[in-house]
């Protein structure tokens, strides 16, 4: 059934918009994740809703273009009417983007609602724009998915190294002299276009989540800005041409939710499974590192007692050296003699086990005395 | 006041005339003038909130104050930006953002690059260069969020290092930071200063102001007084800066200080 889904013309189609979306929001996430715009994301993309409903209303159908222009144009309304709240009020930024999302989706909803009664073919499609479905793109609608691409990822080659300082450190940016508030509105142009785009496919109640995820997952892997773009690029196509493929075999599966699992899914494995960031790599590297301050206890409570004895070679007894730590140590030692800082001797008449300090050991106890990273 | 008010505009690293900065209702600095010359370590000094970093800000157009003027080597910022760097409070980004060390401190050269132009090996070069001043090299390849706050500090002052300017301003570099990097930043102060650039340092610590500085400016929203150290910094002046703020300063100073530096000793 996966083969005859892929060689049909109209599911290929499908899936490279939709791939074509999820890259677009992969890529320009990576700068709303970096710039803390996600809320404002949500709010741009929730505030799409009766943009979308105005341009159906003024074209009398589902025609992309229309539909585009009219959610970026509600889209950007509320994205001022938040910065015209933030000047006029003394509300902070989260309770301002809130309102401002509550209140044009309610009037988006209200649209919807009215579209849906006035009946005709038209209603039929309209629904989708809420929770997404990448089946109704079409080969034009593709087309402009592909420009907005590419206008993007212009955008970013061209004014890279500006973007990038604008991003990590507008201050100094603008102490340098270089037109922060211009780059800044640019960018956020672009995340609206991007949201906009998107949400045919992903719907405005999820598209927040196609734009963040791969961003978030991308970070875990990578740590440089050229490389984060480009894996969370990759993150959100295959988020959303999987997403449209699978919604695909279900008969009105909407596609939203799909893509924004498959993302999710990514984003936890990442949490968990990425080097050095991930959560496994970051537990694995403490068990290590309390298993070296462990052993490294031992050392150090055997050399105070080769010290106290005046004996270097003082070997030192398994429970003096439980009691000394307070715990019970057998893989401790046995850890330590596999690493040459310990050797296991007899000590005649007694039967318990001993051990005493090698020369490694001794060296290494004395640095942990010198540089004073040891117990106490 | 008495002491810079002889000195004309061209002739001074910084000329400040009659400047007021509002945030919203708030007023952060209310009509200051202040003159500092050049080639001198300079510290502003004053309680907190008393508009310090609000003055750096507005000196570098990041503010646009409500009323007066500065000049930096005669010229308004517009025209001086090649001469003057500015390292912010380290606070004020991000350090989990994806970059190596070396990558932010060429940044202080992007303006200079200029559009469409990427960033070329000499500039790598001249970034490794201001690195090494820092003593921080051996880092270029890090993850800048794996840095120490007194590391984090040292990279932001190659940053501003490596932009040559003539008069670098600095937001508290010496806040939390570990005993190694407070040395080597305060010896590369005194060095550019030898060097004949002007430094202008925004100082938290009153019992370390003294001996760390040559000039300094009490700043308590309005300007309380400035000129050479020993000058300025007098029981009166510091009174009028931090009044009942005193007692606070004196107590922590006794654990840091020797004696003869304390702040409480001398009132
Ligand atoms: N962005 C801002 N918006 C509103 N008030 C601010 C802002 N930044 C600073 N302030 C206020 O301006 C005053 C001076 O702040 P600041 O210059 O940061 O002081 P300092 O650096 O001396 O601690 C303070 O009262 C502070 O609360
Ligand atoms: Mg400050």
């Amino acid at each position: 059934m996966l083969v005859d889904l892929l060689s049909s013309q109209i599911v290929r189609t499908v899936m490279l918009g939709a791939a074509l979306v999820g890259g677009l929001s992969g890529m320009i996430g990576v700068f709303a994740v970096l710039r803390r715009q996600s809320l404002l994301s949500d709010t741009i993309s929730h505030a799409a809703l009766p943009g979308v409903c105005l341009g159906f209303l003024l074209v009398g159908g589902r025609d992309l273009g229309a539909v585009m222009g009219g959610a970026l144009f509600t889209g950007m309304v509320a994205a001022m009417s938040v910065l015209a709240i933030g000047r006029l009020t003394p509300l902070k930024t989260d309770a301002q983007l809130g309102i401002v999302l509550s209140v044009y989706f309610a009037i988006g909803v209200v649209l919807l609602s009215v579209i849906q009664a006035m009946g005709g073919g038209s209603r039929v499609g309209i629904a989708t724009f809420l929770f997404g479905q990448a089946a109704a793109l079409s080969v034009h609608d593709v087309r402009i998915l592909g420009a907005v691409f590419i206008v993007a990822a212009l955008f970013l080659l061209t004014l890279w190294k500006e973007i990038k300082l604008v991003t990590f450190d507008p201050l100094t940016a603008e102490a340098l002299g270089l037109p922060v508030r211009h780059i800044e509105l640019g960018l956020t142009v672009l995340l609206a276009l991007t949201i906009v785009a998107g949400l045919q496919m992903a719907g405005v109640v999820l598209m927040v989540a196609v734009l963040i995820a791969p961003a978030v997952a991308a970070r875990q892997w990578v740590g440089n800005l050229g490389a984060m773009t480009i894996v969370s690029m990759l993150i959100g196509a295959f988020a959303g041409a999987g997403g449209a493929l699978i919604s695909a075999t279900g008969r009105g599966l909407a596609t939203g939710p799909i893509v924004v699992l498959l993302a999710c899914a990514v984003v936890l494995i990442s949490i968990l499974a990425a080097p050095r960031r991930g959560l496994v790599w970051q537990a694995l590297s403490a068990q290590l590192a309390r298993r070296r301050i462990s052993g490294d206890r031992v050392l150090l409570a055997m050399d105070r007692l080769a010290t106290d004895h005046d004996n270097p070679a003082y070997p030192s007894e398994k429970g003096m050296l439980e009691t000394m730590l307070g715990r019970p140590l057998p893989r401790v030692m046995r850890r330590l003699e596999a690493s040459g800082l310990v050797r296991p001797v007899a000590h005649h008449p007694e039967s318990s086990p001993h051990w005493v300090l090698t020369q490694a050991g001794r060296r290494r106890a004395e640095a942990l005395r010198r540089t004073g990273h040891g117990p106490e | 006041m008495a002491a810079g008010s002889d000195l004309h505009e061209p002739g001074l690293a910084l000329h400040i005339e009659d400047l007021t900065v509002r945030y919203g209702a708030t007023v952060a600095l209310w009509d200051i003038d202040l003159d500092i010359p050049p080639g001198r370590l300079v510290a502003i000094v004053g309680p907190n909130g008393s508009g310090k970093s609000t003055l750096l800000k507005a000196v570098v157009g990041l503010l646009r104050p409500v009323a007066g003027h500065v000049r930096i080597f005669g010229q308004p910022i517009s025209r001086a930006r090649s001469r003057v760097a500015y390292v912010h409070q380290r606070a004020e980004v991000d350090w989990d953002f994806p970059a190596t060390v070396l990558e932010v401190v060429t940044m202080g050269l992007y303006r200079r690059i200029g559009w469409l132009r990427p960033v070329r090996k000499t500039h790598r070069r001249a970034a490794m260069e201001a690195l090494a001043e820092v003593g921080m090299e051996a880092f270029a390849e890090r993850q800048i969020g794996q840095l120490s706050g007194g590391q984090q500090q040292r990279v932001f002052i190659a940053r501003a290092l490596i932009q040559q300017a003539d008069l670098v301003l600095l937001d508290e570099p010496m806040a939390g930071v570990d005993a190694v990097s407070e040395d080597i930043i305060l010896s590369l102060l005194r060095n550019l200063r030898d060097r004949g650039k002007s430094v202008v340092v925004v100082h938290h610590d009153l019992s370390t102001v003294r001996r760390r500085f040559d000039w300094m400016a009490l700043l308590n929203r309005r300007l309380i007084a400035q000129g050479e150290m020993h000058d300025v910094y007098t029981p009166a002046n510091l009174k009028a800066a931090y009044g009942g703020q005193m007692a606070v300063f004196a107590d922590t100073d006794a654990e840091e200080t020797a004696p003869s530096e304390r702040v409480g000793g001398q009132l």
